[in-house]
């Protein structure tokens, strides 16, 4: 018979609302497929979580509650997932795509000779198979594909869909595992550095991407136009790992996380870990060359363009306006 | 010390993508290809650490003709040498199935070090390195932004979410899957070129590692039903116009918007 095992999330003393999430796919793929819907949480001093996790959306799950699982290591949580999927029979696994998801799902997928899906914003069953959608080429481009192997590992991508918020039937089950023997050894975990530059706080943000070409364009172009609304200069991730700006101005996943009342993305394309960290803004305008880039999709007003044209056309507009 | 280097080749970040006719995959005569951008980041950490001590580096990739010009430019950023397996059985493989092709080459070439790039910018996957560490048995780790040599290993720091970092201990023999950004990746020189003209590369099919049948099209569990542009969203509203007339549409929405 088989069933759908949710791979949950601690972060900070809480199960995640990305497991939730899970809850939400795990529950509708049961609708379709008949399978039950079990769940493992992980870690230390845990019990209390799991028994909340199986009332709201986990159903039976599976706890591997442990001293040696307090934080996460690839192995203790590699060791823990095939432990469970054994004891629920698990023929579909769903894990988040966050960094210890994606750290540790293609190795289960690897133990189980199981197909692997990564990234996935939207899973169906139809018949005895699942359906994943998920976006290639940075999100230039989407991708359906199938599987109807007999064991699936799939992560779905964080915020894809609502969590699950309904009660539903399940208890708790201690699942002894043999976490000693670990190779990758958790040390510490190091909180973001305060830099100063805290975009969270900024009414208007004017964003520059890969297209602004050069690190000088950035004080000759993109923070002028900043200046003139009174805002702050952020920028994408390919243009801090060029090292054209420090960390601090990175707006995205692995950034910061903003909703300003403004944001002007120049130049930037939108990969998906740019969008989560800006697609709650207020009102956004995108100007970008290339017509296709993921970042209209998001825009409130976009306009295909030549950033180095507009974007100087605007701030001495702006500037003219303030009078 | 041996560092193995996994990289792929993927569509130039510029191409202008169009979808093949028979909608899965994209069409790839008359577009550029390059170094996947993560794996340049593993290369660089690779020669770096060949440039502190004695090391060699070398490169592996899967793929068709083409990838031997990707290989030539990582041989003159300075690899020593290639493995290329160029094998049209192994077309049509998914990430289990490269996964066991770099593992039969590593389980050849016995790396203490395995480096590959956090994920692929054409598929955007980031499956390969965690399945290869579990194939081959290392430890490992992904997304990681810093990595330093220590007593019988390496302190890798692993990005979170936030800008938060994860320190992680792993043992050497180990992979360490890199995040894009964590180190300034070199050119190839014009000396380097012309020395990687000399260095070998070693092709291989399926059938030299013994994987005959286990990998390519037919050994899929995943299938790609279609790819597709992804519908437009309806929200944007297109301005059209000089740049001076775009400039007052903005401004004039800037205002409404009670920001000016």
């Amino acid at each position: 018979m088989g069933s759908i095992l949710i791979v949950t999330e601690i972060q900070n003393g809480a199960i995640r609302e990305a497991s939730f999430e899970l809850a939400s796919v795990a529950r509708a793929l049961s609708e379709a497929n008949g399978k039950p819907v079990k769940s493992l949480v992980v870690g230390s001093g845990v019990g209390d979580l799991a028994s909340d996790f199986a009332s709201k959306g986990g159903g039976d799950t599976l706890v591997v509650d442990d001293a040696l699982a307090a934080n996460y290591s690839v192995d203790v949580q590699s060791a823990a997932i095939q432990a469970a999927v054994a004891a629920a029979d698990a023929d579909v696994v769903l894990v988040s795509n966050t960094p210890t998801g994606w750290d540790v799902a293609p190795r289960i997928a690897a133990a189980l000779d199981a197909a692997f899906v990564s990234d996935c914003f939207k899973i169906e069953a139809e018949g005895d198979s699942l359906q994943f959608y998920r976006r290639i080429f940075n999100g230039k481009i989407n991708a359906h594909l199938s599987s109807s192997a007999p064991k699936i590992v799939a992560t779905m991508q964080p915020g894809a869909v609502a969590a699950f918020e309904g009660p539903s039937e399940g208890g708790t089950e201690a699942l002894a595992v043999d976490l000693s023997g670990v190779g990758a050894k958790f040390v510490e975990v190091k909180a973001a550095e305060a830099t100063g530059i805290d975009l969270t706080k900024a009414d208007v943000i004017v964003s520059g991407g890969r297209g602004v070409g050069a690190p000088e364009k950035f004080p000759e172009v993109i923070q002028p136009l900043a200046d003139a609304l009174g805002g702050a200069m952020g920028a994408s991730r390919p243009v801090v790992d060029a090292g054209w700006l420090p960390h601090p101005y990175q707006v995205g996943s692995s950034g910061q996380v903003v909703s300003p009342k403004l944001y002007v993305a120049c130049g930037i394309s939108g990969a998906i870990q740019h969008l989560v960290g800006m697609k709650s803004s207020n009102f956004i305008i995108a100007i970008n060359k290339d017509p296709d880039a993921p970042i209209f999709e998001v825009a409130d007003i976009g306009v295909v363009a030549d950033l180095f044209e507009v974007v100087p056309a605007l701030t001495a507009a702006v500037l003219a306006a303030k009078g | 010390m041996k560092v193995m280097v996994c990289l792929k080749q993927v569509p130039h970040q510029d191409a202008r993508l169009e979808i093949r006719d028979d909608s899965t995959w994209i069409k790839e005569d008359n577009i550029k290809f390059e170094i996947n951008s993560y794996d340049t980041y593993a290369l660089e950490e690779a020669l770096r650490i060949k440039d502190a001590n004695e090391a060699e580096v070398v490169v592996v990739s899967v793929g068709p003709d083409r990838l031997t010009q990707a290989l030539r430019t990582a041989l003159g950023m300075g690899a020593d040498r290639a493995v290329h397996v160029n094998d049209p059985a192994a077309e049509g493989s998914d990430s289990l199935g490269i996964a066991k092709i770099l593992a039969a080459v590593a389980k050849e070439e016995s790396p203490d070090l395995v480096i590959t790039g956090l994920m692929a910018d054409d598929d955007n996957y980031s499956a390969v390195p965690p399945m290869l560490s579990q194939l081959i048995g290392m430890p490992s780790a992904t997304g990681v932004l810093k990595a330093e040599a220590q007593d019988g290993g390496y302190r890798v720091e692993r990005e979170l979410e936030g800008g938060a970092l994860e320190v992680v201990d792993l043992p050497q023999p180990c992979l360490i899957a890199v995040q894009s950004g964590l180190n300034q990746v070199r050119y190839a020189s014009l000396k380097g070129i012309m020395q990687a003209k000399k260095k070998p590369i070693d092709v291989k099919t399926a059938a030299d590692l013994g994987l005959e049948g286990q990998v390519g099209a037919s050994a899929q569990k995943v299938k790609v039903e279609k790819v597709y542009v992804p519908p437009k969203g309806d929200t944007a509203e297109m301005v059209e116009g000089s740049s001076e007339e775009i400039a007052s549409t903005l401004v004039a929405k800037i205002k409404e918007l009670g920001l000016l």
